[in-house]
C-alpha cells in the first residue's frame, strides 16, 4: 500500500481510467461474444432441425418402396450439400426404420444397413427409444454436438425416424478466438490508456509540481512569480499563488520595516535612559563643583561634596559598565560544557555570607549539554545577584540545572521580598529598579541574552515570600552558532 | 440387358448429306437409352447424336428412362425408332417382333460381355458366396449382367438367392452400383464389365475403391435395335452411319470416347444364352 500511495498522481489517475476502460470493454465484449454465442447455436440448432426435416420430408417415398440407395443418396445430398453443412460441422446424420436399424448412414461402413444402430444393451438405447415414438421434430444438445431429430411419417405412422448431428466445435472455437481478441483488444486499450494517460497527466500535473516547489522555496523566503499560461484550475492556482506571494512579500517588508522603526525607537529610549541616569548625578555633581568653587575653603564640605561627586561618577560607572557587558556578552560566542557554571558558584560563593543565606547548588546538566558560557554565565550572575540584594536579611538561595530532549532548564529560585504583581510586567524594561542604586540593567540584559539564545523567562514571584525564575534555553545547534 | 451402362442412344442417319438438304420438315428421330453412363458423359451423346445426325439427314434425339422396362414400353409403342436396349431385355422380347437387331458393338475386340462382382477395395471377400448376409446392390431386375446372373452365380453354388443376402436394393445404373460399393453402402455388387472397365479407363476415381472378385461367362453385348415399323430408308441410313463409324476419322474419335471398337451386325443367336428364366427355388 505505501508502494502504491508513493506513486505519482499521474501515473495512478491513468492506470485506473484505463482499467475501468479495458474492464468496460472487456465486459461489453464478453456479453456480446456471449449473444453471438447463443446466436450462433440458435442458428446451428436451427439448421440441424432444418436439416432433419428437410430428410423426413423425402424420405416417406423411398422408404416405402424399399428404395434403399435413393435414400442413402437423398440424405448425403441433402445433409453433405455445400449449402447446408460444411463438412467440418456435420458430425453424421442417418435414417432408422421404426425398430431403429439403419436404412441409411453418412457412415455406412461404421453403421451397416438393416442392422441395429445401438445394441439392445446399450445405454443410449432408451434414448434412442423415446425418440423413434416421438411425433414432433426436436432439436437436442449433445456433448460436441447438437443433434436434430425428425419422425419419417405416412399418413401420420411413424415409419422411421431422421437423426441429423452437426458439430458444435466450430461454435466453440470461433467463441475461443473471439474470446482471445477482446482480451487481447482490452489489454491493449489498457496499455494504450495507461502510457497516453500518464503522458497527459504529466503534462497537465506539471504546473502542480512547480506550484510545489514555488511554495516551499517561498517558505524559504525566496519568492518566484509563476508564469500564468492557462485558463483552467491550475491556471487560477497558480494567479492566486501569485497574489499571496505578492502579498506574503509586502507583509514582510512592511514587517521588516517596523522592525526596524522599533530598533530605531528602542535605541532612542535607551539613550534617553542613559541621558536621564548620566542626567541625575551630573545635575548634582555640577552643584557641587558650584558651591565647591564657592566655598572652597571649607574643608568640611569640600570633603562631603567630593563625596557626593564620586558617588554620582560611580552611578554613571556602574551605568556603562552594565551597558558595555551587555554589548560584549551579546557578541559572545564561546560553547562550553556544564562545568564552566562552577566558576558561576565560587563567585557567587564568595560574594555571600553563610551565614545570613544558605546557598544550594544542584547541577543535574549532562556532559553532552553544550552551553554559551559568556551568556549563560552572565544570565545566572545578574540573576543571582538580584536575589541576593532581595534578601537582605538573609534566606535560601538556590540553584537547579537540568535537561531533557529539547532544552537546558535553569532554575534561580530565593526567599527574597519578592516582587509586587503590578511590577513583575515592568521588571525587564531597561532601567527599571526598585533599588536607589541600581541601574535597571540587570533584568534586561538577562532578557536581551535569553532572547538571542531562543529561550524564553518564566518567573514566579509572591510578595515577602520569594521570587522563582526559570529559563529555557533551547539545544545546540542553535545554542552554539546562531549569532546573536 | 444393357450391358455397357454407357448405353447411348444412337441417332442413326445415312450418310447422306446431299439428300437431307432437301427434307423439308426435319422432325427429329428419337433414339432410346437406358441411363447409366449416360448422366456421366452428356457431352459425348451430344457429339455422337450430331454425328449420326449428319449422316441421317435429320435431327437425333437421344432419349433417357430410368428402366430398361420403359424404354421396351417406349420402342413398342412407337415413341422411338431406335434403341440401345440391354442383352436381357433383347432376349426376352425378340419373339414379340416389334424390334429387330440393327447392330453390337465391339468392345475389346468381340460383341461380348460379361457380369463383374465388385466389392470394396479393402474387403476381402473372394466370391459371391461370401458374401453371404451382407448388402449386396442389384442394377435392375431386368439386367443380364446386374441381376440374373448373380443369382445364376449363387444358384450355381447351390445356394437360393433370395434371404442370401442381409438386404439388397437397385440403383437402376451401374454406375451407381458402383458408387454404392465404393461408399460402402453395399458390401457387394454386380455390374456390367464394359462399364466398369469404361469407367476404369476414364474416371477412375469410383473405380479404384472397388476389386472384381468374380466375373461370369461372356454373353452378348448389349445391341441396337430399330423399330420394327420405322420407315426403311431411314433404317437402313441409320445402320449404315452406324456400321460405317471406324471407317471415318470423326466415328472413330466417338468409338474412342465409347470405348468401343466399332458396330457390327450379328446373328440374334449370340444372345442365345442370356437366361430368362429365373430360378425361384
Amino acid at each position: 500500500m505505501r508502494f502504491l500511495s508513493s506513486l505519482s498522481l499521474a501515473f495512478k489517475l491513468s492506470v485506473v481510467v484505463s482499467l475501468i476502460v479495458a474492464g468496460v470493454a472487456a465486459a461489453i465484449g464478453g456479453a456480446m461474444i456471449d449473444r453471438d454465442r447463443q446466436r450462433l447455436r440458435e442458428g446451428l440448432r436451427e439448421k440441424a432441425l432444418h436439416l432433419a426435416r428437410s430428410v423426413a420430408v423425402i424420405a416417406p417415398e423411398p422408404l416405402i418402396r424399399d428404395d434403399t440407395w435413393t435414400l442413402y443418396k437423398t440424405l448425403r445430398e441433402i445433409t453433405r450439400g455445400p449449402r447446408y453443412a460444411p463438412e467440418e460441422t456435420l458430425v453424421t446424420a442417418m435414417v432408422l426404420d421404426s425398430e431403429g436399424r439403419v436404412l441409411a448412414h453418412l457412415f455406412p461402413a461404421l453403421y451397416p444397413i438393416d442392422l441395429p444402430l445401438l445394441p439392445d444393451d446399450s445405454p443410449e438405447r432408451p434414448r434412442l427409444q423415446a425418440e423413434l415414438g416421438m411425433k414432433d421434430s426436436a432439436v437436442f444438445d449433445g456433448q460436441g454436438f447438437i443433434e436434430g431429430v425428425s419422425p419419417v411419417q405416412a399418413s401420420g405412422k411413424n415409419l422411421g425416424l431422421v437423426k441429423v448431428q452437426l458439430s458444435t466445435l466450430e461454435l466453440d472455437r470461433k467463441t475461443a478466438e473471439a474470446i482471445v481478441s477482446v482480451l487481447l483488444l482490452s489489454i491493449g486499450i489498457a496499455l494504450t490508456g495507461i502510457f497516453l494517460g500518464s503522458i497527459w497527466s504529466i503534462r497537465t500535473l506539471r504546473p502542480l509540481r512547480t506550484l510545489a516547489q514555488s511554495m516551499e522555496e517561498l517558505g524559504h523566503g525566496v519568492l518566484h512569480p509563476l508564469p500564468v499560461s492557462r485558463g483552467d484550475e491550475i491556471g487560477q492556482l497558480i494567479a492566486s499563488f501569485n497574489r499571496m506571494a505578492n502579498e506574503l512579500e509586502e507583509k514582510r517588508k512592511l514587517a521588516g520595516e517596523l522592525a526596524a522603526n522599533e530598533k530605531v525607537i528602542a535605541l532612542g529610549r535607551i539613550a534617553a535612559g542613559v541621558a536621564h541616569e548620566v542626567n541625575n548625578p551630573l545635575a548634582g555633581m555640577l552643584n557641587c563643583l558650584s558651591t565647591l568653587r564657592a566655598k572652597s575653603n571649607d574643608p568640611e564640605l569640600v570633603s562631603r561634596y567630593l563625596s557626593m561627586i564620586e558617588m554620582g561618577l560611580k552611578k554613571i560607572e556602574a551605568l556603562v559598565k552594565d551597558l558595555l557587558i551587555e554589548l560584549r556578552v551579546e557578541d559572545a560566542h564561546e560553547v562550553a560544557d556544564h562545568s564552566c557554571l562552577e566558576d558561576v558558584r565560587d563567585l557567587i560563593a564568595a560574594e555571600i555570607d553563610p551565614a545570613r543565606i544558605e546557598f544550594t547548588w544542584e547541577n543535574r546538566l549532562e556532559h553532552r549539554d553544550t552551553i554559551n558560557r559568556a551568556r549563560v554565565q552572565q544570565i545566572l550572575l545578574n540573576l543571582l545577584r538580584n536575589s541576593i540584594q532581595a534578601m537582605p536579611n538573609g534566606g535560601h538561595l538556590w540553584c537547579r540545572f537540568r535537561s531533557n530532549q529539547d532544552e537546558l532548564v535553569f532554575e534561580i529560585e530565593d526567599t527574597g521580598h519578592g516582587i509586587p504583581p503590578e511590577d513583575v510586567a515592568r521588571i525587564f524594561d531597561p532601567f527599571f529598579t526598585s533599588r536607589p542604586t541600581g541601574t535597571g540593567l540587570g533584568l534586561w540584559i538577562v532578557f536581551r541574552l535569553v532572547q538571542t539564545m531562543d529561550g524564553r523567562i518564566e518567573v514566579n514571584s509572591m510578595p515577602g515570600q520569594g521570587t522563582l525564575f526559570r529559563i529555557h534555553i533551547p539545544r545546540e545547534p542553535k545554542l552554539a552558532t546562531r549569532p546573536a | 440387358m444393357r450391358c455397357g451402362a454407357a448405353i447411348l442412344a444412337m441417332g442413326a442417319l445415312l450418310a447422306l448429306g446431299a439428300a437431307n438438304a432437301t427434307e423439308a420438315p426435319k422432325k427429329p428421330i428419337r433414339f432410346g437409352l437406358t441411363a447409366t453412363v449416360v448422366r456421366e458423359n452428356l457431352e459425348l451423346y451430344d457429339h455422337w447424336a450430331m454425328y449420326l445426325g449428319n449422316k441421317v439427314g435429320r435431327p437425333v434425339q437421344f432419349v433417357y428412362r430410368r428402366t430398361s422396362r420403359e424404354a421396351m414400353e417406349m420402342l413398342e409403342t412407337g415413341e422411338y425408332d431406335f434403341s440401345w436396349i440391354n442383352s436381357f431385355s433383347y432376349a426376352k422380347y425378340r419373339e414379340s417382333k416389334f424390334f429387330e437387331l440393327m447392330a453390337v458393338p465391339v468392345f475389346e475386340g468381340k460383341p461380348l460381355c460379361r457380369s463383374y462382382v465388385i466389392v470394396h477395395i479393402n474387403r476381402s471377400f473372394r466370391t459371391i458366396g461370401d458374401l453371404e448376409s451382407r448388402v449386396f446392390a442389384f442394377s435392375e431386375p431386368d439386367s443380364n449382367s446386374g441381376y440374373i446372373l448373380p443369382r445364376q452365380m449363387l444358384s450355381d453354388l447351390g445356394r437360393n438367392p433370395d434371404g442370401f443376402f442381409r438386404h439388397t436394393f437397385f440403383t437402376y445404373s451401374h454406375i451407381e452400383s458402383i458408387e454404392a460399393v465404393a461408399e460402402q453402402v453395399a458390401d457387394g455388387a454386380a455390374v456390367d464389365s464394359y462399364v466398369w472397365e469404361y469407367l476404369n479407363r476414364r474416371e477412375p476415381r469410383l473405380t479404384a475403391k472397388t476389386k472384381v472378385i468374380q466375373q461370369s461367362e461372356t454373353f452378348g453385348f448389349p445391341p441396337l435395335v430399330y423399330r420394327t415399323g420405322v420407315d426403311a430408308e431411314l433404317r437402313a441410313r441409320m445402320s449404315e452411319a452406324l456400321l460405317t463409324m471406324d471407317k471415318n476419322p470423326e466415328g472413330r474419335a466417338l468409338l474412342t470416347e465409347l470405348a468401343l471398337d466399332r458396330f457390327i451386325t450379328t446373328p440374334s443367336s449370340l444372345y442365345d444364352n442370356v437366361r430368362l428364366n429365373i430360378d425361384r427355388r
